[in-house]
């Protein structure tokens, strides 16, 4: 279990060390000059001080260089300072990932509360119409963008109705966030629960506990659910990437201050290290919940816990 | 149709009230919601409109405009100026406190200049402070400022917020986490994207901000949201959750027909938004493919389908409220709508409508300025103008249009709607003066006149001076203008807020607020 | 009968046409994308408005009348929009898995074929840009890039190809492993021969299945880009952008809201539903 955790966190630490070299890059792949751009609107910067600017960021040296440089300043935690207002990066970001973890979290929470369910209950029923009806449900939800999931919710629930509010970032607001990305989740977990159910059920172990001619409900609940569930954990880590990346719409839709429309933000405003910070700390937070996923997994799954 | 969805709304939202599902705000608490955040709160280091709006409630000024954009005396008394014009003093008001109880007087206004004019960390808003070469404390009500040259707008930029004084107790943080002012509003907490949240400054005294309370603000505190989503805002307003914010423009009307909320225009914006063009390639180094396309837009038009009334079209390249601005001056030199002349231009210069004039269509994000962007490409495809939009930011846009003018090659072409808001028409000086705030066109012809407005003393001399220097912009279809104003300039205010008003150049004012009185 | 009776046909599996057809899932995806095809292949004929035409009809008419979807807040037609539309969607999903797909195939057979370092160095990257996760790839592209549309397809594109990749590589390491493969190599063939003979055609339809569901996410990725602004760009009736504009609108105009969104909906929907017949015509591995 321990050889396999190892892997896992070798394998997250190189994505980590990948990503900082990527980033380093990214500001030379970018056309135009990120100097320029922060004094663009200024009239009298001197091209003296744009170039003392350009040295104290260390664009003058050479790539490996500033590969190094960024490393040093990384583990000083200093990520560089935004270009609109000068803020430090790290600290834009900080104020941010809070809420989006919050929301990546009871999205999660509520796709797994539906999705699993309804997984369940279409595999139990297999071939039944409950079975075919939930899973044309299932990949109707999967095609449902979630752009559009989340406008239809705001349009009802909080423009037409006013029932929840639209501003601020608390518990009350988290709801349709929340709702829209969570529903679109529901309907893979639904489906992966599904296969992986009745995956489990046609196994030997359970086909004898049938053929012993014990009463299903408890086939189910000690053999099938517990083995059944394995595929579906290690899918959460997935899947919270997923809820990342789903984030970036959602936080723009519902006005919900997280690092994804802080990032959309950025990019609009070209503020590159904001897109730097931001690139960084999405890995960072796909790798650690990555690794908690498939550690959770190698306790859970008896195979792994005694290798 | 419409005004049954406001009653659904409203019952709604009464019913949401009684589930406590959205709470309103706290009384005492004003809340404005904008669609964007501050850049920062130090005055040197960003020049968004959102941000000048916050430096304006937590800073004082050596001078305030009133309600006319004229310059009245505020944190300085009274000023002397030598006869050269190349030095300034200012008598100040004494008894002034910083927000953290030290007092306000000459040296933090040094303080300020100095940080402005810092070598090691540039300044993006020195230019505001004008040629100042010195500031000199003579004692702690009096500051000596010296000039470089002679420069006529350098009172009407000391009340601008952009000369913002920061008091000379700020350290550790300034601008990021703290800001230490004398204004009407002192800085609580900065929740970066999300709010600032300000109480009021009970020691505060008005010497000469437009508003009619002499003191501290009426209600306890300020709360300034973001929320980007123009429809979030209106369905905040209408629950209570927010009193002030700009509404969907679209439903303006129908906002004004059922009177469940107050729509406030803001008026002398000075805000000017424009066509300028990459002039040192072709096709715009040719004044008459600048002249087709003032002739293919139909501002008003355009502006009438995306902004209704909200705006009006403008003929001068500095918007009304500004010091020379004319309309009828300006009308007979501005390139009028006129399709056939366009197609006339481009044919002589050998497009055609299989052969169209190419051009990229710079535009920035938000209050929907893509959208009259859109309606501006399909007039221009009228008269055989293929222009290719491209959306961004205002800073971005800056920095693009400078690499534009700065390419010399190729044959495609570059314009930009480009938005600009001064309160002195010295701003055509920074725009069109050699090297050029974005090294678009200059000349010597031009350069002569610009330099004729910062120094002619007498109003009348120098009001002919700028008006020769935007006929001479109109008719060579450098800056063309279009409409005004550009943007955060319509506030829909809820009916129990009392006593909101906007000052020109939208500085929104809160003092003078008193919540459900 | 020899040891070589295990090499698979290179056509379809016995049967496929008739099992899709069966499959109810496939038939009405198969119905829906053919649809489309067909919409955006007559796009010019079918749409009785020029899509990019201000003023056609008055601003927001509501769906019904004279036009049939009703017009826009500049008065275009929303039926010839959404019918434009479709060839860019199309596109736009075809282009995108085009990209992953070839890409990530040749890397998923070089690794699967070649062994040893190559195959250490491709699926140890492949697996650091999994991690990376689509978004954040897609992201990062367009940050790069700047944001149109034709930078988004290549940043959906891009981002798809470690998956297909893997996908690609795990079908193709069961072939090198089967006797017949081996035989192959035993019997003095070529690796073009093996590549191209063997390993292709027996990767491929789990490769088509992947793809098929594969256009879908595309083209909800790349949607989801214009909808951010970050794709598509004024005037093109790209459906994300039409979604992204119709926000202003809510209450004045609803349907420019449902409109785009149905369909998109119903596009992903037709290429999830063939890609789920297809996977279980063609009976290959299960994907996820």
């Amino acid at each position: 279990m321990w050889r396999f955790i190892g892997t896992r966190v070798a394998m997250g630490a190189l994505t980590i060390w990948v990503t900082t070299m990527l980033v380093t890059l990214l500001i030379h792949a970018v056309p135009g000059d990120p100097v320029q751009i922060m004094y663009a609107q200024s009239q009298g910067t001197t091209p003296e001080q744009i170039e003392q600017v350009r040295r104290s960021l260390g664009l003058d040296r050479s790539i490996p260089v500033q590969y190094l440089m960024y490393l040093e300043r990384l583990f000083q935690g200093d990520l560089g300072n935004t270009i609109r207002g000068g803020q430090p990066v790290l600290e834009v970001i900080m104020q941010r990932l809070p809420n989006t973890l919050v929301l990546a979290v009871a999205s999660m929470f509520i796709a797994i509360v539906i999705g699993v369910p309804i997984g369940f209950l279409a595999a139990y029923r297999e071939g039944t119409i409950v079975d075919i009806g939930l899973m044309v449900l299932a990949i109707a939800g999967i095609s449902m963008p979630h752009f559009w999931l989340g406008l239809m919710l705001l349009f009802f629930f909080a423009l037409e109705l006013g029932w929840l509010p639209v501003s601020g970032n608390g518990p009350m607001n988290l709801i349709l966030p929340a709702l829209t990305l969570g529903l679109s989740n529901a309907a893979i977990f639904a489906r992966l629960t599904r296969s992986s159910m009745i995956d489990v059920m046609n196994q030997d172990f359970v086909q004898t506990a049938f053929a012993k001619g014990l009463p299903k409900a408890i086939v189910l609940r000690r053999h099938v659910l517990r083995a059944g569930l394995l595929p579906v954990v290690t899918m959460m880590g997935l899947q919270f990437a997923f809820m990342m990346g789903g984030a970036i719409v959602v936080e723009n839709i519902f006005s919900w201050n997280g690092v994804g429309r802080m990032a959309v933000e950025a990019i609009f405003q070209r503020d590159y290290p904001i897109i730097q910070g931001f690139i960084l700390t999405f890995s960072v937070v796909v790798v650690v919940v990555a690794i908690a996923v498939d550690a959770l997994y190698a306790v859970l799954d008896p195979r792994i816990r005694r290798a | 149709m419409i005004m049954n969805r406001l009653a659904l709304k409203q019952t709604a939202a009464a019913l949401g009230a009684v589930f406590a599902l959205a709470g309103p705000a706290t009384a005492e608490d004003i809340v404005w919601a904008r669609y964007g955040d501050i850049d920062s709160l130090d005055p040197h280091r960003a020049t968004s409109t959102l941000s000048l709006q916050v430096w304006s409630l937590m800073y004082d000024t050596l001078l305030a405009m009133d309600a006319e954009g004229n310059p009245v005396p505020h944190f300085a008394k009274s000023w002397t100026a030598n006869d050269a014009g190349t030095e300034y003093t200012f008598n100040l008001e004494g008894g002034v406190m910083c927000h953290d109880g030290t007092p306000l007087d000459a040296n933090d206004v040094k303080y300020t200049i100095d940080a402005a004019f810092d070598e090691t960390t540039p300044s993006l808003t020195k230019g505001s402070w004008g040629p100042i070469t010195a500031a000199e404390v003579i004692d702690p009500l009096t500051i000596k400022l010296t000039l470089e040259s002679p420069f006529v707008a350098m009172i009407p930029f000391l009340a601008d917020s952009f000369s913002s004084i920061i008091c000379d107790t700020n350290g550790e943080g300034f601008g990021t986490t703290t800001a230490i002012g004398s204004g009407p509003w002192k800085l609580v907490s900065w929740t970066k994207g999300d709010r600032l949240v300000f109480e009021k400054n009970a020691d505060y005294t008005n010497f000469g901000k437009l508003a009619d309370n002499p003191g501290a603000p009426y209600e306890d505190g300020l709360i300034i949201t973001v929320v980007p989503e123009p429809q979030a805002r209106y369905a905040a307003l209408t629950t209570g959750e927010v009193h002030i914010a700009e509404p969907p423009f679209d439903d303006v009307p129908a906002i004004k027909d059922s009177g469940e909320l107050d729509i406030i225009v803001a008026e002398n914006t000075g805000q000017n938004v424009f066509w300028e063009f990459a002039v040192h390639r072709p096709p715009f180094n040719d004044v008459r493919a600048r002249l087709a396309v003032a002739h293919a837009t139909d501002a008003a038009t355009a502006i009438s389908l995306i902004y209704g009334d909200l705006s009006i079209p403008e003929n001068c390249p500095i918007s009304r409220g500004v010091f020379g601005n004319d309309q009828d001056f300006c009308a007979q030199y501005r390139p009028a709508y006129d399709p056939e002349k366009s197609k006339e231009l481009l044919a002589e210069l050998g497009y055609s409508m299989d052969k169209p004039l190419e051009t990229a269509l710079l535009v920035w994000t938000g209050g929907n300025r893509q959208k009259l962007g859109e309606v501006f490409q399909a007039q221009l495809a009228e008269v055989g103008i293929k222009a290719t939009i491209e959306i961004m930011d205002i800073g971005s846009l800056n920095a693009r249009v400078r690499q534009e003018n700065e390419n010399t090659e190729g044959t495609t072409g570059s314009m930009d709607m480009m938005t600009w808001s001064w309160y002195d028409p010295d701003i055509l000086y920074a725009l069109w003066h050699t090297p050029g705030a974005y090294r678009g066109y200059t000349s010597p012809e031009l350069d002569a006149i610009l330099d004729e407005t910062r120094v002619l003393t007498d109003p009348d001399a120098r009001k002919a001076k700028v008006q020769e220097a935007m006929k001479y912009l109109l008719e060579n279809a450098i800056h063309v203008p279009l409409y005004t104003p550009g943007w955060e300039w319509v506030f829909a205010v809820r009916p129990e807020v009392e006593g909101f008003k906007v000052a020109p150049f939208v500085y929104p004012i809160f003092s003078d607020i008193k919540i459900g009185g | 009968m020899g040891i070589l009776s295990d090499v698979p046909t290179r056509s379809a599996p016995h049967g496929f046409w008739r099992r899709l057809l069966r499959s109810p899932n496939g038939v009405v995806g198969l119905t829906i994308v053919l649809g489309l095809v067909f919409c955006a292949m007559f796009a010019e004929v079918l749409a009785p408005h020029n899509p990019s035409k201000m003023g056609t009809g008055g601003r927001f008419l509501p769906p019904g009348g004279d036009f049939f979807l009703g017009t826009d807040e500049f008065g275009r037609d929303m039926l010839s929009r959404i019918l434009h539309g479709s060839r860019i969607t199309l596109l736009v999903g075809a282009v995108a898995v085009g990209i992953s797909l070839t890409t990530g195939m040749l890397v998923g057979m070089i690794a699967a074929f070649w062994r040893g370092w190559v195959e250490a160095v491709l699926m140890r990257s492949t697996d650091v840009l999994f991690s990376f996760t689509e978004t954040l790839i897609a992201l990062s592209f367009v940050a790069v890039l700047g944001p149109s549309l034709q930078n988004a397809v290549i940043a959906v594109g891009v981002a798809g190809i470690p998956f297909y990749a893997r996908t690609c590589y795990s079908a193709a390491l069961v072939e090198t492993s089967k006797p017949y493969f081996e035989a192959s190599i035993a019997a003095g063939a070529g690796p073009a021969r093996l590549v191209f003979v063997h390993l292709l055609p027996n990767v491929l339809p789990t490769m088509i299945v992947v793809a098929t569901l594969g256009v879908s996410t595309a083209i909800l990725a790349a949607a989801g880009l214009s909808f951010l602004g970050l794709g598509a760009q004024p005037p093109t009736s790209e459906w994300g952008y039409m979604l992204a504009g119709s926000r202003d609108y809510i209450n004045r105009a609803p349907w420019l809201m449902t409109i785009p969104g149905l369909a998109i909906a119903i596009t992903v929907l037709g290429f999830n539903l063939l890609g789920d017949g297809l996977r279980t015509s063609l009976d290959p591995v299960e994907r996820r």
